[in-house]
């Protein structure tokens, strides 16, 4: 999932022009659990903004429920022919979602202008309904294998792929002492699981190229291309 | 050729300095404390923006120890510079005529002065040690000939007082097997506590320095007791510093520092003095210990 944290509502104010007529646009997926951009946070944001002078002609999240706003075929339904009416009136949308939902709502509005209502900072793990934290960065080239299933590039601050640095002390960070150290914890697993020997493998340095943006993922038939500055790469489902 | 390097590999006792460049561009009083080390020290360590605190490069400085016969041991971390950075760097380095150098991971930039800087750890320095290495042979990371190649003597660090020590020994190693030819150690200052270090790498058969840093005062060791990995220093240490009249703790500084070198140099192939500063005290410390 994607993390996403609202902005400060004086931030969002300061993007609109005076009289500048607005409709919010939530996601009823990831920005839901973040509590960022769900129905009643996309509600509320709409009164907010209200309450602050904001000219704001609508709001909706896109449903059915639990769909991602980054579903461009439904939001384009859903903005176009279902709230046509009202987003035909606005100068432009606040959308309250990641990243990837600013984009498709400008997709989806053809070319409509987009203001964006949140920080888009993880992909996270939704550990419990109020607690998402993160245990992947996106590389493209993943190494957990070698170490318990751990990401060091997520889980070490400084992203070793070799074992720990000297800074950890009682098994915390030297960024922050309340935080585990990645390292550690890649080491505990290892040994619960009788596989410490896989520490001694020595990890190449990461294809940064697999890293680059924007990247891209195409699907025809049985086969999948994954398109980025490493070259595509194509895998069939059916080798 | 590197004398650092013939010493150690003739097993002989070797005692290291370090200097910590300036924050600014005057770098007389840096070159003075090189001075002040020079007849007491085979090699002296210039430490690359320790921790994380903007200053002059180590490559600048070590290039003005070469300009005064002092042999340098170019410290380069990972926390700055992507690959291609650091192989450009340790071709400048040789044609500058720095043989030593040490490859280290680098603090944090969070726990320096611009804490906003995109920590860059393209290589960790296991890596970094497998790229020197490659240089070493004539070929950079991408496997491309080098038209000449340099010759490296290549070191790490590793932390003796890591609890656990497992994960930094499995590193050690690691960083054998790509190049490392010798360790340069985090401050001891519980000799017993490092035997037990030594029997665990005896059989690696790499030359270990003991880090040693001058303990300036009670708060100081307080200070690391809590923040800095891998530091314990003893109460009674602690206690004696504090027992000292301001006047003559660096006295009891050097005196402190010369009993740790005398406990550990039966178990290690040498020492490596952090000084911070009071340099003054080292040609004292080291005529001490050598009578």
């Amino acid at each position: 999932m994607h993390a996403t944290i609202q902005k400060p509502i004086d931030e969002i104010i300061g993007y609109l022009d005076p009289g500048e007529k607005v409709f919010v646009v939530g996601c009823d997926n990831c920005a839901a659990k973040c509590h960022s951009g769900g129905i009643p946070d996309t509600q509320e944001m709409a009164s907010r903004l209200e309450k602050r002078g904001v000219n704001v002609v609508g709001w909706c999240v896109p449903q059915p429920k639990g769909i991602s706003l980054c579903k461009l075929a439904n939001t384009k339904k859903v903005l176009q022919e279902e709230y046509g009416e009202v987003t035909k009136q606005a100068d432009s949308f606040l959308i309250l979602a990641c990243g990837q939902g600013i984009h498709t709502v400008m997709d989806a509005t053809d070319g409509g202008m987009v203001h964006a209502g949140c920080d888009t900072i993880f992909g996270g793990e939704t550990v419990t309904d109020d607690f998402i934290t993160e245990y992947c960065s996106l590389c493209g080239d993943c190494i957990v294998e070698y170490t318990a299933g751990l990401c060091p590039v997520t889980l070490c601050a400084k992203s070793l792929l070799n074992g720990p640095c000297g800074g950890a002390k009682n098994g915390k960070c030297e960024v922050d002492r309340n935080r585990d150290c990645g390292w550690q914890l890649i080491y505990d697993r290892l040994k619960e699981l009788g596989q410490l020997d896989k520490m001694d493998k020595y990890i190449m340095p990461k294809n940064n190229s697999r890293w680059s943006r924007p990247r891209s993922l195409t699907m025809a038939g049985t086969e999948v291309t994954f398109r980025s500055l490493a070259g595509d790469v194509t895998i069939s489902r059916q080798d | 050729m590197s004398k650092f390097k013939e010493k150690l590999e003739s097993g002989k006792f070797v005692i290291t300095g370090e200097i910590g460049p300036p924050k600014g561009v005057n770098i007389e009083k840096c070159l003075h404390d090189a001075e002040l080390l020079r007849d007491y020290v085979t090699a002296i360590n210039i430490t690359d923006l320790q921790s994380a605190v903007l200053r002059i490069g180590s490559l600048a400085v070590s290039s003005k120890l070469i300009e005064r016969r002092i042999e340098p041991i170019f410290q380069l971390t990972c926390r700055d510079r992507n690959r291609l950075a650091l192989q450009s760097d340790l071709l400048s380095a040789w044609a500058l005529g720095i043989e030593n150098v040490l490859c280290l991971t680098g603090d944090h930039p969070t726990m320096g002065d611009h804490a906003e800087a995109k920590p860059v750890y393209d290589l960790d320095s296991v890596q970094l040690l497998k790229a020197a290495s490659t240089l070493n042979q004539g070929r950079d990371m991408s496997d491309h000939e080098l038209d000449s190649n340099p010759n490296f003597f290549l070191g790490a660090v590793v932390t003796p007082g890591a609890e656990p020590m497992e994960p930094q020994i499995i590193k050690m190693k690691k960083k054998i097997a790509v190049g490392a030819r010798f360790f340069q150690t985090q401050a001891i200052y519980e000799p017993d506590k490092f035997e037990s270090f030594i029997n665990q790498v005896k059989s690696l058969n790499v030359p270990v320095i003991a880090g040693i840093v001058i303990l300036k005062s009670a708060a100081m060791a307080k200070f690391m007791n809590e923040n800095v990995a891998g530091i314990t220093v003893p109460e009674d240490i602690i206690n004696e510093m504090s027992d000292t009249p301001k006047e003559d703790r660096k006295k009891k500084a050097a005196e402190i520092t010369a009993r740790i070198i005398r406990q550990v140099k039966p178990l290690c192939q040498g020492v490596h003095i952090m000084p911070l500063g009071w340099d003054e005290l080292v040609p004292e410390i080291i005529k001490e210990v050598e009578a």
